[in-house]
């Protein structure tokens, strides 16, 4: 019953977040998506607490809800930035068409079969429209910050697709990847930085313009 | 007879109460001491000691919008459950008429604001109706979702019977639905985040701006079905978390604390948030249509 409540928490956020345009709000709104999705480690592990569970768990805590948060609210407050420029789409457009790409993601986990155990029926659709959700975040919203989020959402709907091959995961794998988003991360706060040193704005629009 | 004046009587009577909750809350984010818990009483038994005044272009329509609005108001909280105490009347189907008491209600409300003649009146009258179409739609999918979960269409079977077992299999579709309709709620009393209820100066108001011709005891009439409506809706979603099967005493106690827990939680909302621009509204309640339709795929994976 936790399980799935989660789960469908995590989906909520994800479409509280398409519907946000205050980039302070965005940031908060993934730093509790993760806070949820740390919990479910803990509560897929059926053989008992064991210290491989426990670091994943507590590693995606600190690097997510506390490390990335804190340096994306950094990058904000150094560049001066609070709200997202008009969508590309506009916001209501973007909500309806989340609200599809998940049931398009239920649909599809529907019809796949997947070899190993399921915790809950809501495990896989939950991945797939987390992931949906950030990809769509990604494409759709023109600051180079909110793109940055999507992606981090986009990883939070693999870091639950993984939780599926939990204890098969070597432990290394997963801190791997905790390492590369953090680098990437603080890569694309430089990026957002330079951006904003040339052009006076974080608007990835303006890349596409010509200037010597 | 009885049960039902006595039904009656308990939403009179708790209905401001409400209010001075939500109030009390508010002052205490304000660092202020605010005003009594009562006030809203008050503020009723000063408007019926007064005297009314009629525009002489109203007509009789005017006059009947305030006893509309408290009966459709009366009439809609003898359907609702308060904590294991039954309502007194029931029948298959009556979550429909639930709904359209209220849209009865919003029509005689919307057509009393446009006899006045003043186009400020017509302005906010022109913003209920458009808002209330997608609410509504909102409000339907929430009934339908607990509709498939419960498996009846009688409101207080809808709401109480069984929900402790239900919480287990159909946990998420319940989140969705008390968090839609929460946002249902908040939409369909004009509270912040959609309408700011102590302002009567602004250009962006909704519910009150289509009351400001009314004064003396027919304010107070409207004031107070508005009140009995936040209380009724807020009890629907109430119910959803009071277990069934407990002792009268036990689950009236239980529906109480929870009333008090949503008053403190929509003053907790109304003092962290800003009104939403008026353009923004829409996107609000889309939201709510996409948790209720997520609501929708979850019940069809599983299978209700």
């Amino acid at each position: 019953m936790w399980l799935d409540i989660s789960l469908i928490v995590i989906i909520l956020s994800g479409i509280v977040l398409l519907g946000s345009s205050r980039i302070g709000t965005i940031i908060q709104l993934f730093a509790f998506q993760s806070l949820v999705l740390s919990s479910i480690p803990l509560q897929v592990d059926r053989a008992g607490l064991n210290w491989h569970v426990l670091t994943i768990a507590f590693g995606t805590l600190i690097v997510k809800v506390f490390v990335m948060p804190n340096f994306l609210f950094w990058a904000i407050r150094h560049v001066r930035l609070r709200r997202e420029a008009p969508t590309i789409l506009g916001y209501g457009k973007t909500m309806l068409l989340g609200g599809i790409l998940v049931g398009m993601a239920f649909y599809i986990s529907s019809k796949l079969t997947l070899p190993d155990r399921y915790f809950s029926r809501l495990f896989i659709p939950a991945a797939f429209s987390i992931f949906a959700i950030g990809l769509l975040l990604l494409v759709s919203r023109v600051k180079a910050i909110t793109q940055v989020i999507g992606y981090l959402v986009m990883e939070n709907g693999i870091f639950l697709f993984s939780m599926l091959l939990l204890d098969k995961t070597p432990f290394l794998i997963e801190m791997g990847i905790l390492l590369d988003i953090f680098v990437a991360v603080l890569v694309m706060s430089i990026v957002i930085n330079n951006i904003t040193e040339d052009y006076e704005d974080t608007n990835t629009l303006n890349l596409t313009t010509l200037r010597d | 007879m009885l049960p039902i004046f006595s039904h009656i009587l308990f939403v009179l009577a708790l209905s401001p109460l409400l209010l001075g909750v939500i109030g009390k809350t508010k002052a205490f984010f304000a660092g202020r001491w605010g005003p009594p818990l009562l006030q809203p009483w008050y503020d009723i038994a000063k408007l019926f000691r007064k005297g009314v005044v009629y525009s002489t272009t109203t007509s009789w329509v005017f006059k009947l919008t305030p006893v509309v609005v408290m009966a459709t108001a009366l009439a809609s909280c003898i359907f609702v459950p308060w904590g294991s105490i039954a309502p007194p009347v029931y029948f298959w189907g009556d979550a429909l008429l639930f709904i359209y008491l209220y849209g009865l209600m919003r029509f005689f409300l919307i057509i009393g604001a446009l006899d006045t003649g003043s186009s400020f009146e017509g302005m906010g009258a022109s913003r209920e109706a458009a808002f209330s179409c997608l609410s509504e739609i909102v409000l339907f999918m929430d009934f339908i979702l607990l509709v498939m979960v419960s498996k009846s269409l009688v409101l207080c079977n809808m709401l109480n019977t069984g929900f402790f077992s239900s919480w287990l299999s159909m946990g998420p579709v319940l989140v969705l639905v008390a968090v839609s309709f929460f946002l249902v709620m908040l939409v369909e009393n004009s509270r912040i985040p959609i309408d700011d209820p102590n302002t009567h100066l602004e250009l962006t108001m909704i519910h009150e701006v289509m009351v400001l011709d009314h004064s003396g005891y027919d304010l107070g009439l409207i004031l107070w079905g508005s009140y009995i409506k936040l209380f009724v809706l807020g009890s629907v979603l109430v119910s959803l978390f009071v277990p069934a099967h407990l002792s009268p005493l036990t689950g009236v106690t239980f529906f109480l604390c929870g009333m008090g827990v949503l008053g403190i939680t929509i003053g907790v909302v109304e003092s962290v948030m800003a009104r939403l621009r008026l353009n923004r509204v829409p996107h609000l309640l889309i939201g709510a249509f996409v948790l209720a339709t997520l609501g929708f795929i979850v019940i069809l994976l599983k299978g209700a």
